[in-house]
């Protein structure tokens, strides 16, 4: 015969997990992180487009990547950087999308830059989406690894894209057969940085720090926004 | 005085020199005739006449990331690679006129485009070498096209306007030649990574219409 206190405390106990489970249910699910993969294109003997006499385009997507980076871990974003430095055996394309996939990042941006066009490209992969009809789970080919994230991705550039055009920088939305981007597991855009050209005025390189601190900041808030949005309940995931 | 022996050595060079001289001076009238012949532009074959045939060719344009099909008549030959390299040298040749709205440096850019048959593809007859095919009519062909260096190492570098360049191509080639149905590229006769350090030049295009014009974002997110 057990002591009557201890009936007495066994109920108390379990009244106290009775009341305490709707509590348990209601706690709020804890927030996925929220890793962003940065890749600053180019580097080392690869040293991209010539954007002008003395710069090439390595350098320029280094240097944004610095002001991006540093605005979105303000955000409350972390970030993986494929480089911060400008090494003499820079990451090969496949071993950039290997670091992106292993790190399984929310999202993934790829820095271009460019002396041809206007304003900001925002490039999503151009590989097929995948066949919705096929109950079976196939091998996914390395070359068109990006497929299944196609329209996360597509809905990534339209959320950047609207950040740019509401901080007034004209933005084209395109896509293309680029690596690594086609190789990436993760929601992924390549921004392209070309020229401010507007036909009114005087054009504005994109060596411009004004111009790339605009870019960067319009890109943290479309990056915010959108995984504001991926939270939502029935957001798609 | 000077010695006998040294008299006959001189008259000896000096017969050799004269000998050497009129040696070069038949070997030069023979080259320049064979050389003559060579321009010869005594016509051999009829000339066959062309006909203009309206030919749709996919505009580029930097300024808004499109291509536009446009319409153009002009003559082509009838055998198709040489119909597909004349046609890409022709848009490519467009792009390096002055109004053009994505510039690209003059000069040649094709140096050839072949046409592979299906049945070459195939991995279960590895005995048969891959042949270029004439016949227009076989479907599901494969083009080749081989890019000179000199293009590639003069276009601009850039995703868009890289990627703008093998739309063109791409969209071109399925305009005029619909049993092709996919686009490789091959620079100097080499696989080669990208066209100008961007565009991934190691895949196959699907060969399908490329008309473009990018939609601005929207507020209701595009799937």
């Amino acid at each position: 015969m057990t002591h009557p206190c201890k009936q007495f405390a066994a109920r108390l106990s379990l009244v106290l997990l009775a009341s305490l489970a709707p509590l348990t249910a209601q706690t709020p699910q804890p927030i996925p992180r929220t890793t962003i993969f940065l890749d600053p294109a180019h580097g080392g003997s690869d040293s991209g487009a010539r954007l002008s006499d003395s710069l090439p385009e390595k350098s320029l997507t280094l240097a944004f990547a610095t002001r991006l980076r540093a605005l979105l871990s303000t955000s409350g974003f972390s970030v993986v950087a494929t480089r911060d430095t400008d090494p003499s055996v820079p990451f090969s394309t496949d071993q950039r999308a290997e670091i992106a996939n292993h790190s399984h990042p929310t999202a993934c941006i790829v820095v271009h830059a460019t002396a041809s066009g206007n304003g900001v490209h925002i490039i999503t992969s151009d590989v097929p989406p995948p066949n919705d009809d096929t109950d079976t789970r196939p091998p996914i080919p390395w070359d068109t690894a990006q497929s299944a994230s196609i329209p996360q991705s597509l809905a990534l550039a339209n959320a950047l894209g609207l950040a740019l055009l509401h901080s007034h920088l004209p933005v084209l939305l395109t896509r293309a057969s680029l690596r690594p981007l086609d190789n990436l597991t993760c929601p992924a855009v390549a921004i392209e940085i070309a020229p401010l050209t507007p036909a009114d005025s005087d054009s504005t390189p994109v060596s411009d720090a004004n111009y790339q601190q605009q870019i960067a900041q319009a890109i943290a808030t479309g990056l915010t926004s959108w995984r504001r949005n991926q939270l939502l309940p029935g957001a798609a995931r | 005085m000077i010695p006998r022996y040294q008299r006959i050595l001189f008259w000896s060079l000096f017969g050799g020199i004269l000998l050497m001289s009129a040696f070069l001076l038949r070997g030069c009238e023979q080259a320049h005739k064979r050389l003559a012949a060579l321009n010869n532009a005594t016509p051999i074959a009829a000339p066959t006449a062309t006909s203009t045939e309206d030919i749709t060719l996919y505009l580029a344009s930097d300024a808004d990331a499109s291509i536009t099909p446009t319409t153009e008549s002009f003559a082509l030959p009838q055998a198709p690679t040489l119909r597909a390299r004349t046609l890409l040298e022709h848009l490519l040749a467009t792009y390096s006129l002055p109004a053009s709205k994505h510039p690209l440096q003059s000069g040649p850019a094709v140096d050839d485009v072949f046409l592979l048959a299906p049945e070459s593809n195939k991995p279960d007859k590895p005995n048969q070498p891959n042949k270029p095919s004439s016949d227009s009519s076989q479907p599901n062909q494969l083009a080749i096209v081989n890019l000179r260096g000199s293009f590639v190492d003069n276009h601009p570098s850039g995703i868009q306007v890289e990627a703008l360049t093998v739309q063109s191509i791409v969209g071109t080639l399925h305009a005029a030649l619909p049993q092709i149905t996919g686009v490789r590229f091959l620079v100097d006769g080499q696989p080669h990574d990208t066209l100008a350090g961007h565009a991934d030049l190691l895949r196959t295009y699907p060969a399908v219409d490329t008309t473009t014009h990018p939609a601005p974002p929207t507020e209701t997110p595009q799937q």
